[in-house]
């Protein structure tokens, strides 16, 4: 955290902690981390198992599509668009990657068959941009649309059966991985690093904040919100295709249900993880912590040991941080700047 | 989500959405009457209509609020929390005036909870609904313990299979409803406000509309609706679960939004929401009629919103100068 600091020189003036004071604690980050390290020592008190390495392999495994897809749609939410169709496209892409590469199935080489999926996620995503930039469809009537269509486009590929015996290479890898790491965690990794990348060190990221904070300024300023919009989308549906191929081989097999709500986990994570939706705010980091600290609860309840009567409250809990999050987003802007009548969140 | 400007672009012939969806209603219409015999007689299309009447009222209150410029995506959930507390009361007093009495509280504290959450700290309709979708289905969830409650007699299921004239009773209350919410909307200065607070919520607020009420009362009312829709979904089936109303909020607004009412507010009326609610169901029911195939169906109404909508944006819009 030490990077979000200001410079010593200023740290050392007693009149300047409060303020430095205040805007730590009004970092999305430090509330998250403070959440889960507090999380991780009650639940490590009770149960030291808690904090082993298995466990935190597998929730980061749990973590690590959810995070893929955040990274899209973080960027999207940042343009002040928003995707709900992820989950739907997920779906999809298992189905046509499970019906390609099944030994059951065509029996595809998984050399064609990977590329295709990720050719056909990118393709629907830009899909998708085009109807939000060209033919100016409010983005979330197109993604709900896009997530009834593909949700039923899905079950007439499965035919109703499930899809099972994908290439041995292939789970074992994604179960695995190369050297112990799994395959999905390395590709978080990539994907992560890859984005802020895209945020920090290339102008395009911030031509997406410019898009978000204000498009008609960010128009006259000459930049194309129709390519813009088309590559957040894009960018999306890419990386809902990769998160589909290095998450779904862990499954004993490919049902129709898969992803369901999968849309509404990733917008919960981005929104907890301090993005506006309203656009032109956010970083990356607060959507990471926030994605481990929602793939955490329902580790967190089972190890809590209150059994299947505590497991069902995982949803309302995911709910109640949204709102913890929302509510003192507002608290602490209404302090910022007393006046205003526009929505905070 | 950022186009607030189109309500004003459109070409002076206002009504440009509703005959769009209109036209396509009477071609699903001659369609199905084509291609399954008797689908178009009165007596099996009010058969058919009884999937119909707890869309239809979740419609009337999406439309008010969608028309504002906000969304209600937690409807769904609020009705599968009105099913359990209505379970949890009937099952432990007995009494079924009782229970109807907390499952329509519970709809109207679930919609001002979000209500207050908007209109008081000005969080986004979006996000707030989106917690408490989570939040209602998981209260829902926890409370029942994957329970239902079933067997509340036949006088009470009676309320929804019953009928008056043939038509269905929660048919003639939603029709009812759909009268007032057309004439509130047209015809009083409130109903007018909801369009102004929609076109330019601060111009609204300037000019002295009280906008954080009118919003409050806008969302109570939404969730006052979930908790009728969820009693009439109950007493239907005869069963009441935590997961009644699952994916209703997606299909409720997919009808609002097919109806002409504009996602960014200020844009909209009931007769469009009716279109787009029949446009919608009598599209399911052929598909499932005729193909005898759900995902088919569920591709069709996909489809449908976005090609409606883009529709709408390029005919009626012009472009920008």
């Amino acid at each position: 955290m030490s990077n979000l600091l200001p410079p010593i020189g200023h740290a050392l003036r007693p009149a300047r902690f409060g303020v430095r004071f205040s805007k730590l604690v009004r970092q999305r980050e430090t509330g998250l981390l403070l959440l889960i390290v507090l999380t991780c020592v009650v639940v490590g008190i009770k149960d030291i198992h808690f904090l082993s390495c298995e466990v935190w392999r597998e929730i980061l495994v749990r973590c690590a599509a959810t995070a893929i897809v955040a990274c899209g749609v973080m960027l999207v939410v940042v343009t002040g668009e928003i995707d709900i169709s992820v989950g739907s496209l997920m779906a999809l892409l298992a189905a046509v990657m499970g019906r390609m590469i099944s030994e059951h199935e065509w029996d595809i080489s998984c050399w064609i068959g990977i590329p295709a999926t990720l050719g056909l996620g990118t393709l629907i995503g830009v899909f998708t941009g085009c109807l939000v930039s060209v033919g100016r469809v409010p983005s979330i009537i197109v993604t709900l649309g896009l997530l009834t269509a593909l949700r039923g486009l899905t079950t007439l590929i499965m035919g109703g059966q499930n899809i099972d015996r994908l290439p041995e290479g292939l789970t074992q890898l994604a179960k695995q991985g190369l050297c112990g790491v799994p395959l999905s965690i390395l590709a978080a990794v990539g994907v992560i690093g890859l984005t802020s990348v895209l945020i920090h060190h290339i102008p395009l990221g911030r031509r997406l904040y410019a898009l978000g904070s204000s498009a008609e300024s960010a128009r006259m300023a000459g930049l194309s919100a129709v390519r813009l919009k088309l590559f957040v989308f894009g960018y999306t549906g890419f990386l809902t295709a990769l998160a589909t191929i290095v998450d779904v081989p862990r499954l004993p097999k490919i049902e129709a249900g898969i992803g369901s709500e999968f849309e509404l986990l990733v917008i919960t994570c981005v929104v907890v993880g301090g993005v506006a939706i309203s656009g032109g705010h956010g970083r990356l980091s607060g959507v990471l912590l926030a994605v481990v600290l929602m793939t955490m609860i329902r580790p967190v309840l089972t190890f809590m040991d209150i059994g299947e009567a505590g497991e069902k409250w995982t949803r309302a809990i995911q709910g109640m941080f949204i709102l913890l999050a929302v509510v003192t987003d507002s608290f602490f802007l209404r302090r910022q700047r007393s006046s205003g009548g526009e929505h905070t969140a | 989500m950022n186009s607030k400007s189109q309500a004003g672009n459109a070409f002076s012939f206002s009504w440009w959405h509703e005959t769009v969806i209109g036209v396509l209603l009477l071609v699903v219409l001659l369609v199905a009457g084509w291609l399954v015999p008797g689908f178009l007689k009165p007596h099996s299309q009010l058969l058919l209509s009884r999937h119909l009447w707890e869309f239809a009222i979740l419609a009337l209150g999406m439309t008010l609020v969608i028309l504002t410029g906000g969304i209600d995506l937690s409807v769904g959930s609020t009705m599968g929390l009105s099913a359990v507390v209505f379970g949890c009361v009937q099952t432990s007093t007995g009494s079924l005036v009782a229970a109807s009495l907390s499952c329509l509280a519970t709809g109207l504290c679930c919609g001002a909870v979000n209500g207050g959450l908007i209109s008081q700290l000005r969080l986004h309709p979006l996000i707030v609904t989106l917690a408490t979708f989570a939040a209602y289905r998981g209260i829902a969830e926890g409370w029942s313990q994957g329970n239902s409650y079933s067997r509340f007699g036949t006088n009470f299921s009676s309320l929804a299979r019953g009928s008056w004239f043939g038509v269905p009773l929660p048919g003639v209350v939603f029709c009812v409803m759909a009268i007032g919410f057309a004439v509130f909307l047209s015809k009083t200065p409130n109903g007018r406000f909801l369009k102004a607070i929609g076109h330019n919520e601060r111009a609204a607020k300037f000019s002295g509309i009280a906008v954080e009420r009118i919003r409050f009362w806008l969302y109570a009312t939404s969730g006052l609706l979930a908790g009728l829709a969820s009693l009439i979904y109950v007493a239907r089936f005869d069963t009441a679960k935590a997961d009644v109303g699952k994916g209703f909020e997606l299909d409720v607004i997919t009808a609002v939004v097919l109806g002409g009412t504009s996602i960014s507010g200020g844009r909209g009326n009931i007769l469009g929401t009716l279109l787009g609610l029949l446009l919608i169901h009598e599209t399911r029911m052929l598909v499932s009629r005729y193909w005898r195939s759900d995902e088919l169906q569920w591709i069709v109404i996909g489809s449908l919103l976005i090609v409606a909508v883009l529709a709408y944006q390029l005919i009626a819009r012009k472009p920008r100068s």
